[in-house]
């Protein structure tokens, strides 16, 4: 299918989440993205499209690689860009992101780019600004753009997305790409397993649009396209969720071994940082079936076509 | 100064009382009730014609937090007093959760004194059940309660140590005080935010799960069966608490249930897009949840409803969900929040008033709460039809976080008295 046989345009003022996205529309920015991939991948300047716009990033989370990856996009297409990482010990938190907020818009941006540590945080933010508002990832709630750099990746080499089978394995409980990365996969048609020890798996995920949630990866992991691991917060281990890391890795850690029994095409992600040893053996995570590189490279794709459609008017 | 009001629905839940009447009213007493009199007194200085509308005793809510003394921006004694007149409440018991902490005589009498002067309805002083609440050491029960003070809460902060609760239990039936006790097993609870489940799930918030509640009482009413303490479980919140209740009452626990108005009125989905002025503890739960608790609440199994009123000023909610203050204003919505459930519910007119006047009078001991001859001429007469749509800015409270902000609502107090004198008119009266 020629993938520009249908006209769609991008209603939404601001992309908070992937709920409330109609597969139309992520397809949209999965295409688009993809045609910022491939110019960068021959070396071509894209056009300035947010050439005079304003871009402002604000992280009240430390994120070098994410904050990175907007600050390229949008200067890729050409806009001026101001990246702040707020400290979020020094002031009270939620009264630096609506006062910061008001502060900011006065300034007049044209995107603002938020992470913040509070579910909900980039929304409330929406209701104080006039500009448009992506969010970068908020507390346990949703990162959409990482969710549609992942579907970008996979169907990049899958050549598809609906239809396959796609295993997510780690904290699901406490991970905002879960969620997003869920609702994306299963709005363009993928049957997502959930996987994880049980108190880290919440309850509810059909409504995230998951086929399955299940402990046993074993089990999970028979037929996959796609084995995507999450990673595992150090102080989640040693007792407190799970008993340890070596229990943790026998039954959850991706060996070769037990990457045997996903398809032999079966590619593996992961939103990095990565916890090597941990839940992903070396091997593994820089071996020929890892596309975890590829996830950073349309991370940018991605960010730029968001950005786009958000403020560079028609595509 | 006397006063007659005729031509009215009475409504009496304590004796059952729906008929058309009169009452006369002088030197603060109901001195008449009427039946069937559709006249005014002859001998009374004012005379209000009902038009047939509902007379019924003033509210009493035994929930309120106001900021008075240490956070009057938030509310005062007396600006919660103009609230709940408008709400139809004419007598209501203040947390001790302050700064200071009502913690010893002298501010149980501050209150009293405060509520005197300033307040235009009777407030009635809740002792802090430990020092500061900080549920070390107990707080000096007997005389407080000889100042005044009507019950002994720890408020918002659970005591955890059950061995100090057990003692401040065994000490308060001997000196024949009654303690209320939110059920609350904090280590469960935890950094909870909204009801545990799919949805919190999904939204990326810490959940307080419903064990929480059930262990606090379990624990709760087994220590008030062992001491004879006579126990309120503060803001039950769901069907199970009020079993766990009454298997305690079976075995001889004197043991009392509350429930917040607006935990009958909204779910969990009413957090909707993370709105913080739907962030209360206990949190919304479930529909099936709610509609236990309503089910419960016609069987008679919930003594009395509150209006968990909790002022939080905008710096307080203005923020992300997960950091916002719990607690909502309450005090003009309670008699809504109850009509609604007898317009598009199962309850009656006079099982909806029940448990805001005479049953949670009984359990302070207090004499009003009911249309009686000589009992206190504190008197609402409300329009329980009466379309209106509940507006923030309109609202009495000096805070305004109110969960039915931006609600239709049906059925309007239109004058409230205390003691026989008219402390509020509805402006369409004017």
């Amino acid at each position: 299918m020629a993938r520009a046989a249908y006209h769609h345009s991008f209603e939404h003022e601001h992309l908070l989440s992937i709920e409330g996205l109609s597969p139309l529309d992520i397809s949209l920015i999965l295409d688009l993205a993809d045609n910022y991939a491939e110019a960068t991948r021959a070396g071509r300047r894209p056009d300035p499209v947010l050439s005079g716009k304003t871009v402002v990033n604000l992280f009240f989370e430390n994120s070098t690689r994410t904050m990175s990856s907007f600050e390229i996009a949008a200067r890729r297409l050409g806009a001026d860009v101001v990246s702040m990482p707020v400290a979020a010990s020094s002031v009270k938190k939620g009264e630096t992101l609506v006062d910061t907020a008001m502060t900011l818009n006065a300034m007049k941006p044209d995107v603002l780019v938020v992470r913040h540590s509070a579910s909900g945080g980039p929304k409330l933010l929406s209701r104080k600004v006039d500009c448009a508002v992506v969010n970068a990832g908020d507390g346990t709630h949703e990162h959409p753009t990482q969710g549609l750099l992942d579907t970008l990746t996979i169907r990049r080499n899958k050549g598809r997305v609906e239809g396959l089978k796609v295993v997510i394995c780690g904290d699901i409980a406490h991970s905002r790409v879960a969620r997003s990365t869920t609702l994306a996969l299963h709005l363009l048609g993928a049957e997502v397993h959930l996987c994880a020890p049980r108190t880290l798996l919440p309850s509810g995920t059909e409504t995230w649009g998951a086929a399955s949630a299940t402990t046993d990866f074993d089990k999970a992991l028979n037929g996959a396209d796609v084995v995507m691991m999450l990673r595992l917060q150090l102080e989640r281990m040693d007792g407190a969720y799970l008993p340890s890391r070596r229990e943790y890795f026998r039954y959850f850690g991706l060996t070769g071994e037990r990457l045997a029994l996903a398809k032999p095409d079966a590619i593996v992600m992961h939103p990095g940082p990565m916890n090597r040893g941990i839940e992903i053996e070396s091997a593994i995570a820089d071996g020929d079936r890892s596309v975890i590189t590829e996830q950073v490279e349309m991370g940018v794709a991605v960010r730029e076509a968001v950005l786009h459609l958000l403020a560079g008017g028609a595509t | 100064m006397s006063l007659s009001i005729f031509n009215a629905r009475l409504l009496d839940p304590a004796t059952g009382l729906d008929t058309t009447g009169a009452i006369f009213a002088d030197k603060g007493r109901i001195r008449e009730i009427s039946q069937g009199r559709t006249t005014a007194h002859a001998e009374a200085k004012v005379a209000i014609d009902a038009g047939g509308l509902c007379l019924a005793p003033g509210l009493v809510d035994l929930r309120v937090k106001t900021g008075e003394p240490g956070d009057e921006q938030k509310e005062t004694l007396a600006t919660a007093s103009r609230s709940a007149v408008a709400g139809g409440i004419t007598s209501f018991v203040v947390m001790p959760d302050t700064k200071p902490v009502i913690d010893d005589v002298a501010l149980v009498r501050f209150i009293a004194e405060r509520a005197k002067v300033s307040a235009a309805t009777r407030i009635y002083p809740a002792g802090a059940l430990t020092t500061g609440l900080r549920g070390e050491a107990m707080a000096e029960i007997g005389l407080m309660a000889d100042a005044g003070a009507v019950v002994f809460t720890n408020g918002d902060q659970p005591v955890g140590n059950a061995s100090l609760l057990k003692r401040a239990m065994t000490y308060a039936a001997s000196r024949g005080a009654t303690i209320m006790s939110r059920p609350d097993e904090r280590a469960l609870a935890g950094s909870g935010v909204m009801n545990s489940g799919a949805l919190a799930a999904r939204m990326g918030l810490s959940g307080i799960p419903v064990e929480a509640e059930w262990i606090g009482a379990m624990r709760d009413t087994a220590l008030a069966e062992a001491t004879g303490c006579t126990l309120i479980l503060d803001q039950v919140s769901t069907p199970r608490t009020l079993d766990i209740a009454a298997a305690a009452r079976d075995r001889g626990a004197k043991v009392f249930t509350t429930a917040a108005a607006h935990s009958l009125f909204f779910n969990e989905h009413d957090v909707g897009d993370y709105l913080t002025y739907c962030k209360v503890n206990p949190p919304f739960r479930t529909e099936e949840t709610r509609q236990g608790l309503i089910a419960a609440l016609k069987r008679g199994e919930i003594d009395a409803v509150v209006s968990a009123h909790d002022p939080q000023p905008p710096e307080e909610k203005r923020l992300p969900y997960g950091e916002a203050a719990f607690g909502a204003a309450g005090l003009e919505t309670v008699l809504p929040a109850l009509l609604s459930l007898v317009h598009d519910g199962p309850l009656s007119l006079l099982e909806a008033l029940a448990p805001v006047t005479c049953r949670p009078a009984d359990m302070l001991g207090l004499p009003q709460g009911r249309l009686a001859e000589k009992a206190l001429a504190d008197l609402i007469l409300f329009d329980p039809d009466k379309p209106w749509l509940c507006e923030r800015e309109n609202l009495r409270s000096r805070s305004t976080n109110s969960p039915f902000d931006g609600r239709r609502l049906q059925g309007r107090v239109l004058r409230t008295f205390v003691g026989g004198e008219e402390v509020f008119a509805h402006e369409s009266l004017a």
